[in-house]
C-alpha cells in the first residue's frame, strides 16, 4: 500500500472512535501576555523579525479593528468572544530553521506521527508537499528543493516575507484588504504564519500542496494567512486540512486566504475540515470565522472552492471569487454537516465584473441533532458583465426533527445579458430509501452513508483523490448517532 | 419449509386493520401466487414480511427457516436471504447502481462468513447475471433507478434479486406497468431463478404475469385473510369471475 | 403632542410627532389611547434604514426628503370611471383615505362592508380584533398609519356565507400629502369571498395602507391588488392575515405604476392544513422601483404554500423581490415552493431578489428557485420570423411571461380585467 494510502488509513482508523486527536503536545512555547493592544503587534512582528512594512501593515490593520464593530448578522449565537483574553502569540522554541528533517525538535516529529503524517515517509510519497504548521510558527517544508526547479515557491508565509518580500509586499492584502470585515483586519494585525505559494508562469505544479495545522496553546486561537498566486497559465491544486485537539475553552480561528489567478492560470483550493465541533452538549470546540477570497485578475482565470465542513462549532466562511476578468470562472462546491449543536452560517460570493464570466455553486447541507445549517449566498453582476451566467444549486437535508435548514442567496444583477438560476431544495432522508437499502441487506448506518454519499456526490467528486476517501469516511463519522 | 404464516394479524399506524389472519405455507422451491383485489392486503402483506416500518403485528407468527422472522430487523432478514422488488422502487440520487449492489453483496456475504467480492470479481459476477436477464448494461452506471422507466425499475429489481440469490423472493405487483415485452423479459429472469431450494412469492391482481411465471399454488387474498386456495387453474377461474364471488371456501388441492 | 418625552425621538420622525393634529372628535377612548401609543412607537423606530434587512432593496428617498403629513382632499375629486370593475357585487370607494359611499348590488345576507369609521363606531371588536399588537422595527410605517389613519374599509362576512361575484374597493388618492388607510377583512368558517382592490391617483401623494386578513376555519378569500398610482406617488402597503384550519388564501398583487412601490405580504398559518398562494407581477420603468416582499410563517402540520412572482424591469428601474417560508419546529408534512422569475430589459435596469428558507422541521418538501435574465433570444426570433416587427414581439414575449401568474385567478371577469391593465402597461414600457 502506497504512503499516502497509509497515512490516509491511519487518519481513518484515528477518527473511528470519536475524536482522536484529542491529545496535547508538551513543548515549551513562547506565549505572548493575553491581551490585545499595540505592544501584542509589536511583539508578534518583532518576534518574527519582520521588516518595518510589514509592521505597518498590521499596525493599519489593527487600529481599523479596532474601530470595527463584531458582525451580528449571521444566524449562529455564541457567548461574546472577550479577545482581551487571549495570548496571541505561541511559538514552540527552536534555534534555527531546519535545513532537514534531522534538525526538526522530535518531540515535534512525534507530534505528527501521531497526527498520521509521517514526514519521514513523505519523501518517498508519491508527490505531496507538505507544510507544516505547528501552533503559530511553520516548522518543516519539504519538497522545497524539488519544487524549486520548477520554479515553484511553496514556504511557510514567514519564509517568503524574508526570501521573497517583493512578491509578498505586491499581493498581501490585494484581495482581502486589512479593512474588509472584523475577522480579517483581527487577522491581518495578529496572524502568525501560514502558506504562502507563487506557481510561475506556464507552469503546472506537478503535485498537489498541502497542509496539515492544528491550534495547541492554551487560549491562543489561530490566524493563519495564505497567499497563493498563479501566474499566467499556471495551474496548482491545494489541499487544506486541519484537526484540533480536545480543548474546553472555545478556541476562535480567524484565518484569510488569498488567491490571485492571473491570465489562463487555475487554482483549485480543496479543504476538509474537521476541526473539533464541540462535545454534544455544544461545550468547547472551535469558533471558525475564516475569510477566504480569490481574484481571477487576468482573462480566462479559473479559481475552484470545494470544501466539506464537518468539524468547528461555529463555522463562519464565504468563500468567494471576485470574476474581474472576462471569460473567468469561479466555483464552489460544498459539503457542510452540522450536528449535535453545531451552527454554521456559510456559502459563497461570486462577484462577476468582466464580460462572459461564469460561476457554478453546488451546496449540499445537512443538519442533524441540533445543528443549525445557513447557506448564505450573493451572486452580483455588475452592470459592465456582459453575458454573466450563474447556476446555483443548494440543496439540504434534515436528519431528525431537532434541526434546521436555511437558504438566504442574494441575487443582485444590473446587466440584462445576465442569465442567473437558483434552485433549493429542502427534505428529510427518505424513509423509502432508508427501507430500500435495508431490504437489500445494508444496516442502519451503512444505508445512511450510502444515502448521504450519493446527496453529496455533485460536490465529493470535485476533490482530490487524496481527499475524497478522507471525507467520505468524514461523513459518516459526522453523522454517527444521528439516526435511528 | 420455508415460510410457514399462522393467522397473522396485522394495522397500520392509524389502528385500521388490515391482515386478519392470514395463513400460508411455503415450501422450498415452490412458487406461490397471492391474488387479490385492491384494499385486500397484498402490499401490506409484502410489506409485513420485508420489515417495513408503519405496520404492527397485533397477532400470528411467521416462521421462515425455523427462525422468527419478527425476531429480526429488516435488514438483517435481507441478510438472512428474504428478497422484495418493490412494486414502486425509490430512486436515490448519487448512488451509483453497482456500487450499491455491491455493497448489498459484500454486507450478505459478510453475515455468512463468505470472503467479500472486490470490483473485478463483482464485476463477473454482474456480467454472468446480466446475460441470464438479457439487460443492456448501461443501467448499471446510472444511480439507482434515477430517471429508469417503470419496465427498467422493474428489470432492475429482477437483476438485483439474481445477483442477491435470495431464499425467499417476493415479488410485489412486478408486472404492474409493464407493457409484453418488457412483461416477458422480466418473467425470464424470475424464471431462470426457479431452483429447489429458492421460494418465490408473486403477489399479482392480474392473472396475466400468471401465463409467463407458471406458479405451483394459487392463493386468493381477500378483506386481509386468505379465502381460498388451488393450483393454477384458480388464476383461470379468477379471471373468468372476478373477485367480488369468492367467500371462505375449503382449500382445493393443487393439482399435478 | 407637545409633551417632552422621556425617550431619544428619531430625526426623521419628529415631524410626524409634532404634526400630530388632535385626535378626531368623538373617537372612543381605546382608539385615542392606541394612536397615542402608536406615534410613540414610530418616534422610536423612526425610517427603516438601508442596513434593515427587509428595507435593502428600497430607496427611500422620496419620502425622507420633506415629510409628507396627510393633505387636504379637492372637492371636486371625480374617480375616473375606468377603475370600476364590471360584475362587482359591491363597490367601497375611498378617496384621499376617506369613505365617499358604498355601492351595493345583491349581496347576499351575512355580509357587512363598510367603513372603517363605521365600523368603529358599530363593530368595535371586530376593528380590536384584527389588530397585531407591537410593531417591530421593520414596520414602523405600521405605526405611522396606527397613529395617521382616518378611514379605510372592513368586510366581515358570516360563516357559511359564499360570494359568488367579486367585490371592489377603489383607493383613489388626488391631495399632496399622506394618505392612511386601515382596513380589516374578516371571514367566517367555512365562507368564500374575492376581493379586488384598486390604487390609484393624481400628483404627488404618499399612500400607506394597512390590511389585517383574518380567514376562519375552511374559509376563503381570494385578494387582488391592482397598483397604478401616479408616476410621483409613494406606495407602502402591507398585509398581515392569519389562517385557521384548512382555510385558503390567494393573494394577488399587479404593481403597474407608482414612482416607489412597496408591497409587503405577511402570512401566518395558525390552523392545520391550511394554504397559501402569494402571485404576483411587478413592471417597472423609467426610474421605478417596485419591491414585493413575502413571508410565510408555517407554525402548524400540514400547511401548503406556493408564490409565484415575476418581475420586469426596463429604463432605469429597480425591481426586487424576497420572499421568506419558516416552518417551526413540529411544522410537520409543510409542502411550501416558492419561485422568482425576473426579465430584465435595459442596460440600466435592475432586479435584485432574495428568496429565503428557513426550515426547523425535517418532513417537509420546500424548494424555491429564482432567476433573472433576458428576453429568449431563440422565441424572440421565432416571432420575428413569422413576420412580426421587433418591438411587438419583445411585448408578446413580455406579456406572455408576465401572463403566468394572472392566470392563476380564478374568476373571469377579474382576469380580463388584470390582463387589460397589464396590456395596457406594457405598451408604454421601454424596450
Amino acid at each position: 500500500m502506497s504512503a499516502s494510502l497509509e497515512t490516509q488509513q491511519t487518519i481513518r482508523e484515528l477518527s473511528q472512535e470519536g475524536y482522536k486527536y484529542g491529545f496535547v503536545s508538551d513543548i515549551e512555547t513562547d506565549t505572548a501576555p493575553p491581551g490585545l493592544n499595540e505592544d501584542t503587534v509589536r511583539f508578534i512582528s518583532a518576534k518574527k523579525n519582520e521588516p518595518e512594512w510589514l509592521l505597518e501593515w498590521r499596525l493599519a490593520a489593527f487600529r481599523a479593528w479596532r474601530e470595527m464593530p463584531e458582525p451580528e448578522w449571521a444566524k449562529v449565537e455564541f457567548p461574546p468572544i472577550d479577545y482581551q483574553a487571549a495570548s496571541y502569540y505561541a511559538a514552540p522554541r527552536q534555534q534555527a530553521a531546519p535545513k532537514s528533517l534531522d534538525e526538526v525538535d522530535p518531540e515535534l516529529l512525534r507530534t505528527y506521527e501521531k497526527l498520521g503524517v509521517p514526514l519521514r515517509e513523505r519523501e518517498i510519497l508519491a508527490g505531496v508537499a507538505v507544510d507544516a504548521v505547528f501552533d503559530s510558527v511553520s516548522v518543516a517544508t519539504t519538497f522545497k528543493g524539488q519544487l524549486a526547479e520548477l520554479g515553484i515557491i511553496f514556504c511557510s508565509f514567514g519564509e517568503a516575507v524574508k526570501e521573497h518580500p517583493e512578491l509578498v509586499k505586491k499581493y498581501l492584502g490585494t484581495v482581502v484588504p486589512q479593512n474588509d470585515n472584523f475577522y480579517a483586519a483581527l487577522n491581518s494585525a495578529v496572524f502568525s504564519d501560514g502558506s504562502f505559494a507563487y506557481i510561475p508562469p506556464g507552469v503546472r505544479c506537478p503535485m498537489e500542496l498541502s497542509t496539515y495545522f492544528r491550534i495547541n496553546a492554551r487560549n491562543s486561537g489561530q490566524f493563519e494567512r495564505t497567499l497563493l498566486i498563479a501566474d499566467k497559465g499556471a495551474y496548482v491544486s491545494y489541499l487544506e486540512g486541519c484537526t484540533a485537539p480536545q480543548r474546553d475553552e472555545n478556541q476562535l480561528h480567524a484565518a484569510v486566504v488569498e488567491l490571485i489567478a492571473h491570465e489562463n492560470a487555475q487554482i483549485k483550493y480543496s479543504t476538509v475540515q474537521n476541526w473539533y465541533p464541540g462535545d454534544a452538549e455544544g461545550k468547547g470546540g472551535i469558533y471558525n470565522f475564516v475569510t477566504k477570497r480569490g481574484a481571477c485578475r487576468g482573462a480566462r482565470a479559473k479559481i475552484s472552492w470545494t470544501q466539506v465542513e464537518t468539524g468547528s462549532a461555529i463555522t463562519w466562511k464565504y468563500p468567494s471569487c471576485i470574476l474581474e476578468g472576462d471569460d473567468s470562472v469561479g466555483e464552489f462546491y460544498s459539503v457542510a454537516i452540522t450536528n449535535n449543536r453545531q451552527q454554521a452560517d456559510t456559502g459563497t460570493k461570486m462577484i462577476h465584473i468582466g464580460r462572459n464570466t461564469s460561476s457554478t455553486i453546488i451546496s449540499k447541507g445537512i443538519s442533524a441533532g441540533r445543528g443549525q445549517n445557513t447557506y448564505r449566498g450573493l451572486v452580483r453582476v455588475q452592470p459592465r458583465a456582459q453575458g454573466a451566467r450563474n447556476y446555483t444549486q443548494c440543496d439540504s437535508l434534515l436528519i431528525g426533527d431537532r434541526c434546521g435548514a436555511h437558504t438566504v442567496p442574494y441575487i443582485e444583477v444590473r446587466n440584462p445579458s445576465a442569465k442567473v438560476e437558483h434552485e433549493a431544495t429542502t427534505s428529510k432522508i427518505s424513509e423509502d430509501q432508508l427501507f430500500y437499502c435495508r431490504q437489500r441487506g445494508l444496516s442502519d448506518e451503512d444505508a445512511l452513508s450510502l444515502i448521504v454519499n450519493g446527496f453529496c456526490k455533485e460536490v465529493l467528486k470535485e476533490l482530490p483523490m487524496e481527499f475524497a476517501v478522507e471525507a467520505q469516511k468524514l461523513l459518516a463519522v459526522s453523522l454517527e448517532g444521528s439516526v435511528g | 419449509m420455508m415460510l410457514e404464516i399462522k393467522n397473522l394479524h396485522a394495522r397500520l399506524a392509524d389502528g385500521r386493520e388490515i391482515l386478519k389472519g392470514v395463513d400460508l405455507s411455503v415450501g422450498d422451491g415452490e412458487v406461490h401466487a397471492i391474488m387479490g383485489p385492491n384494499g385486500s392486503g397484498k402490499s401490506t402483506l409484502a410489506a409485513v414480511l420485508a420489515g417495513r416500518d408503519g405496520y404492527e403485528v397485533t397477532e400470528g407468527s411467521v416462521t421462515y427457516r425455523d427462525r422468527d422472522l419478527f425476531a429480526m430487523a429488516a435488514d438483517e432478514r435481507a441478510r438472512e436471504g428474504v428478497f422484495l422488488a418493490f412494486q414502486y422502487p425509490v430512486e436515490i440520487p448519487g448512488v451509483n447502481n453497482m456500487y450499491f449492489l455491491r455493497a448489498a453483496l459484500n454486507a450478505q456475504r459478510r453475515h455468512r462468513g463468505e470472503p467479500e467480492l472486490d470490483a473485478g470479481q463483482f464485476l463477473r459476477v454482474v456480467r454472468q447475471k446480466l446475460k441470464l436477464l438479457d439487460m443492456a448494461d448501461d443501467l448499471l452506471q446510472r444511480a439507482v433507478n434515477v430517471g429508469f422507466s417503470g419496465g427498467e425499475k422493474k428489470r432492475n429489481e429482477v437483476f438485483q434479486m439474481a445477483v442477491l440469490e435470495p431464499r425467499l423472493a417476493i415479488l410485489d405487483e412486478t408486472d404492474s406497468g409493464l407493457d409484453i415485452d418488457a412483461l416477458r423479459v422480466v418473467a425470464r429472469g424470475v424464471n431462470g431463478l426457479r431452483t429447489p431450494d429458492r421460494s418465490i412469492v408473486l403477489i399479482t391482481h392480474y392473472k396475466r404475469l400468471l401465463d409467463y411465471i407458471e406458479p405451483d399454488h394459487v392463493h386468493v387474498l381477500q378483506d386481509g385473510r386468505i379465502v381460498q386456495s388451488g393450483g393454477k387453474e384458480l388464476a383461470a377461474e379468477l379471471e373468468r369471475r372476478g373477485y367480488g364471488t369468492f367467500a371462505e371456501q375449503p382449500e382445493v388441492a393443487a393439482s399435478a | 403632542m407637545s409633551a417632552v418625552l422621556d425617550f431619544p425621538v428619531k430625526p426623521e420622525a419628529r415631524p410626524y410627532l409634532e404634526g400630530f393634529g388632535r385626535t378626531n372628535s368623538g373617537e372612543p377612548e381605546w382608539l385615542s389611547r392606541e394612536r397615542q401609543r402608536a406615534l410613540i412607537r414610530f418616534a422610536e423606530l423612526g425610517f427603516p434604514s438601508r442596513r434593515s434587512e427587509n428595507w435593502r432593496y428600497l430607496d427611500l428617498q422620496p419620502l425622507q426628503r420633506e415629510p409628507l403629513l396627510p393633505g387636504k382632499s379637492r372637492r371636486d375629486v371625480q374617480v375616473p370611471a375606468e377603475l370600476q370593475m364590471d360584475g362587482a357585487c359591491a363597490r367601497l370607494i375611498l378617496i384621499d383615505g376617506h369613505c365617499h359611499g358604498a355601492v351595493f348590488r345583491d349581496l347576499p345576507q351575512g355580509v357587512w362592508l363598510a367603513s372603517m369609521r363605521q365600523a368603529i363606531e358599530e363593530r368595535p371588536d371586530l376593528v380590536r380584533a384584527a389588530s397585531c399588537g407591537e410593531v417591530d422595527a421593520e414596520h414602523p410605517f405600521d405605526a405611522l398609519n396606527a397613529a395617521y389613519f382616518a378611514d379605510g374599509f372592513v368586510l366581515d362576512v358570516a360563516p357559511g356565507v359564499v360570494l359568488n361575484q367579486p367585490l371592489q374597493i377603489i383607493h383613489f388618492a388626488s391631495a399632496s400629502g399622506a394618505v392612511h388607510t386601515r382596513n380589516v377583512i374578516r371571514l367566517g368558517e367555512g365562507s368564500r369571498a374575492t376581493i379586488l382592490e384598486t390604487y390609484a391617483g393624481e400628483g404627488r401623494y404618499w399612500r400607506n395602507d394597512v390590511l389585517a386578513v383574518r380567514l376562519g376555519a375552511r374559509a376563503e378569500l381570494t385578494r387582488a391588488v391592482l397598483v397604478e398610482e401616479a408616476g410621483e406617488a409613494v406606495h407602502l402597503a402591507e398585509l398581515d392575515a392569519t389562517l385557521g384550519t384548512e382555510a385558503r388564501f390567494s393573494g394577488f398583487a399587479l404593481l403597474i405604476g407608482g414612482g416607489t412601490v412597496r408591497h409587503e405580504a405577511s402570512v401566518r398559518m395558525t390552523g392545520e392544513g391550511a394554504q397559501c398562494r402569494l402571485d404576483g407581477a411587478f413592471v417597472v420603468g423609467d426610474n421605478e422601483e417596485a419591491n414585493i416582499l413575502t413571508n410565510v410563517d408555517h407554525q402548524v402540520p400540514h400547511g401548503e404554500t406556493r408564490e409565484m412572482i415575476k418581475g420586469v424591469a426596463a429604463g432605469r428601474a429597480h425591481g426586487a423581490f424576497q420572499g421568506k417560508i419558516i416552518v417551526r419546529e413540529h411544522a410537520q408534512k409543510v409542502d411550501a415552493h416558492q419561485l422568482s422569475r425576473n426579465l430584465i430589459l435595459g442596460p440600466r435596469a435592475v432586479i435584485d431578489t432574495k428568496p429565503e428558507l428557513e426550515i426547523y422541521a425535517d418532513d417537509v418538501k420546500c424548494s424555491h428557485g429564482a432567476s433573472v435574465g433576458e428576453l429568449d433570444e431563440t422565441a424572440l426570433f421565432y416571432l420575428r420570423s413569422r413576420g412580426i416587427p421587433d418591438a411587438e414581439a419583445r411585448h408578446m414575449l413580455v406579456e406572455g411571461f408576465l401572463r403566468e401568474p394572472v392566470e392563476e385567478i380564478a374568476d373571469p371577469a377579474l382576469r380580463e380585467l388584470l390582463l387589460r391593465r397589464l396590456a395596457r402597461r406594457l405598451e408604454r414600457l421601454e424596450g
